[in-house]
């Protein structure tokens, strides 16, 4: 047998020994999608409960009695202002409140614009729904006032409406909830990470501690063949946990009993397939650099603070390409990470794979596993990492 | 037979630091040749060179005729080693630390397992080489690791301070094993700072101070040499002072 076949199959042995770490990082990969969908979908859900129902407290009711009983006709629960209106909505308590002014009465008289306040806090998420509701009834009721008023006077109400304006959405049921598919993607590029940390750690930086690395390079196998047997066995477990975070998306979102928000979402198995192959350069480039950096250090403590500048920029990037809100360049796809949070976008979005962009996505990472190995092989071959025990 | 001609290896970044300076010997096959000195002699820089693990600046060896910088993958092939580090693998069993090892000598199947029990039997670890290393005392340790050393019935056997730790049991143990590979002509070279263990054991000594040969020879020559009552004092007269040298 090969050898780097039998260094591959003994670290995934002695991995596979250490039941305990075995079962937690299974566990949390499993529980993931779970836990984050349900705690997504409850928000979800609480927003529409909150839109279809609208609390208004209107202040200053009894200066505009129609418009209050046309708000009521709609649905909406008029409640009393209370008098820290404010401070609640900035803290969040109140999502919107109304303020009619006390010259209401005299301005509609004399035939001015009548003025009335809508407060409310645009930097709640949760409050948007709400916020929304409340301005388009006021317009809604701005703009029956004014076709009245034009039909008064004898004017046909669509001369003030030059713009039939119809709302196209080109949101696909699938483009909706964009905040699942950010976490689903983000969520499949993590595990390609978390996967391989424990596995690279003991590896690379566990190995030079137990002091078994030096009986080890001197047997009849290559610098060469150690690290490749080495990356082997950390890509399994990346490709494991990948494989159950995946999993826990799919089957959650295919059975359980999640609120329904009205985002009809597609993530069966097609989906799993082709993040799974989206994912790939990232199943082989993570355990690459897991393993480069953890053989640069000396201990597992050591070479754990190198980790986790790799960890930092995986979870920054995605992170990153949700607020640049910008329309993704062509040349983002080759771009590791990047590209693969890009394509994971595309596929949940239910837009078609390109076979270049899929091969374009893997040929950074496949130049960076190469070289990163090559890196971790001369370190390997070099007498320096004898020293410092 | 390990020849070992004028090696040279400096440390630092200005190489200020001499390991090893100009250090020449033989080792013949069938014998047990000693590598005495004190801590920071340069022994075990001196068998990292002779392992191929380090190369060295000057100067030449060979194992049974193969340059260990040239014919590295040979050298390393015929070569047993028991080097300072000697740590096993803690969730492998014994017997399947030393599979890792016979595996990547390219022993597989009934040979693979055949050379395992020889040893197991040899060294006295039926019952420990089932365990989990994790468990396991110095001694086990230190005996699964020349188990995992030798599995590929090396010509050359190299040892690095292998009775450091070891109770008096684990080190008559070793003892023996060693006597029974000279048996059957395997050339030996064992590095220890304890003189008692080199007298013990060693057909040739060579001893080691700063990085240089002092002297080589039996036992009774270096007396000589010393002129010395007993191989203690020859010790101490031969490095020119008391220098750190354990008793």
């Amino acid at each position: 047998m090969n050898r780097a076949l039998i260094v591959a199959r003994k670290e995934v042995t002695e991995t596979l020994r250490d039941r305990r770490a075995m079962l937690m990082t299974i566990a949390t990969a499993a529980l993931a999608g779970p836990i984050f969908l349900a705690l997504i979908f409850n928000m979800i859900a609480s927003q529409g409960e909150r839109a279809r129902t609208l609390r208004l407290p209107v202040g200053g009711a009894q200066y505009a009695p129609a418009l209050v009983a046309f708000l009521e006709r709609e649905g909406v629960r008029i409640q009393p202002l209370p008098a820290d209106a404010e401070a609640r909505i900035r803290a969040g308590e109140l999502d919107v409140a109304l303020v009619v002014d006390p010259a209401y009465d005299d301005q509609v008289a004399d035939g001015k614009p009548a003025k009335v306040s809508l407060i409310y806090d645009r930097s709640r998420d949760r409050a948007r729904a709400s916020i929304d509701q409340a301005e388009s009834l006021l317009r809604a009721y701005n703009r029956q006032w004014g076709a009245q008023r034009l039909m008064l006077r004898g004017v046909v109400p669509e001369v003030a409406q030059p713009l039939d304006i119809v709302a196209v959405d080109l949101a696909t049921p699938q483009q909706s909830g964009a905040l699942v598919l950010f976490l689903v993607a983000y969520y499949g590029l993590f595990a390609a990470v978390m996967g391989g940390m424990p596995v690279a750690l003991d590896a690379t930086a566990g190995e030079r501690e137990r002091q078994s690395l030096e009986p080890l390079l001197a047997t009849p196998a290559s610098a060469g063949e150690i690290v490749v047997g080495k990356w082997l066995a950390v890509a399994a477990f990346a490709l494991l946990v990948v494989v159950v975070t995946l999993a826990g998306f799919t089957l959650t979102l295919t059975f359980a009993p999640l609120p329904p928000v009205g985002v009809p979402f597609l993530f069966g198995g097609r989906e799993f397939v082709r993040f799974l192959v989206i994912l790939l350069p990232m199943i082989a480039l993570m355990p690459a650099v897991l393993l480069w950096l953890g053989s640069r250090g000396r201990t597992i403590k050591e070479a754990q603070t190198n980790l986790s500048l790799l960890l930092f920029v995986v979870s920054i990037v995605p992170v990153a390409q949700l607020f640049l809100q910008r329309r993704e360049p062509d040349w983002l796809v080759a771009a590791p990470v990047s590209g693969q949070y890009l394509l994971l976008n595309r596929a949940l979005r239910g837009e078609a794979l390109a076979w270049g962009d899929l091969a374009l996505s893997w040929v950074v990472p496949a130049l960076l596993v190469a070289l990163a190995l090559w890196g971790m092989a001369r370190r390997y071959a070099d007498e320096s990492v004898l020293a410092g025990k | 037979m390990i020849v070992v001609d004028r090696l040279v290896k400096s440390f630092g970044k200005h190489g200020e630091v001499h390991a090893v300076d100009d250090v020449s010997f033989v080792a013949p096959a069938g014998e047990i040749t000693g590598l005495l000195g004190p801590n920071g002699a340069g022994k075990t820089t001196l068998l990292r060179m002779l392992a191929t693990l380090v190369v060295a600046d000057a100067g030449r060896a060979t194992i049974d005729g193969r340059d260990v910088v040239a014919d590295r993958a040979q050298v390393r092939r015929r070569l047993g080693v028991l080097s300072d580090a000697r740590g096993l693998y803690p969730r492998l069993s014994g017997r399947e630390n030393i599979a890792y090892y016979a595996a990547l000598h390219g022993l597989d199947g009934a040979e693979r397992e055949r050379r395992i029990d020889r040893l197991v039997d040899e060294l006295g670890l039926a019952d420990v080489a089932k365990r989990r290393a994790q468990g396991y005392s110095q001694g086990e340790r230190m005996k699964v690791a020349i188990a995992r050393a030798l599995v590929h019935d090396p010509d050359t056997i190299l040892l690095d301070e292998p009775t450091n730790g070891l109770d008096i049991m684990s080190v008559r143990a070793l003892r023996d094993q060693l006597r029974r590979l000279r048996a059957s002509g395997k050339t030996l070279l064992f590095s220890s700072h304890v003189m008692q263990e080199v007298a013990a054991l060693c057909d040739r000594i060579v001893i080691l101070g700063r990085g240089r040969v002092v002297a080589i020879g039996t036992a009774p020559e270096l007396m000589d040499q010393a002129r010395a009552a007993s191989l203690e004092d020859a010790f101490v007269t031969l490095l020119g002072s008391g220098e750190g040298l354990a008793a």
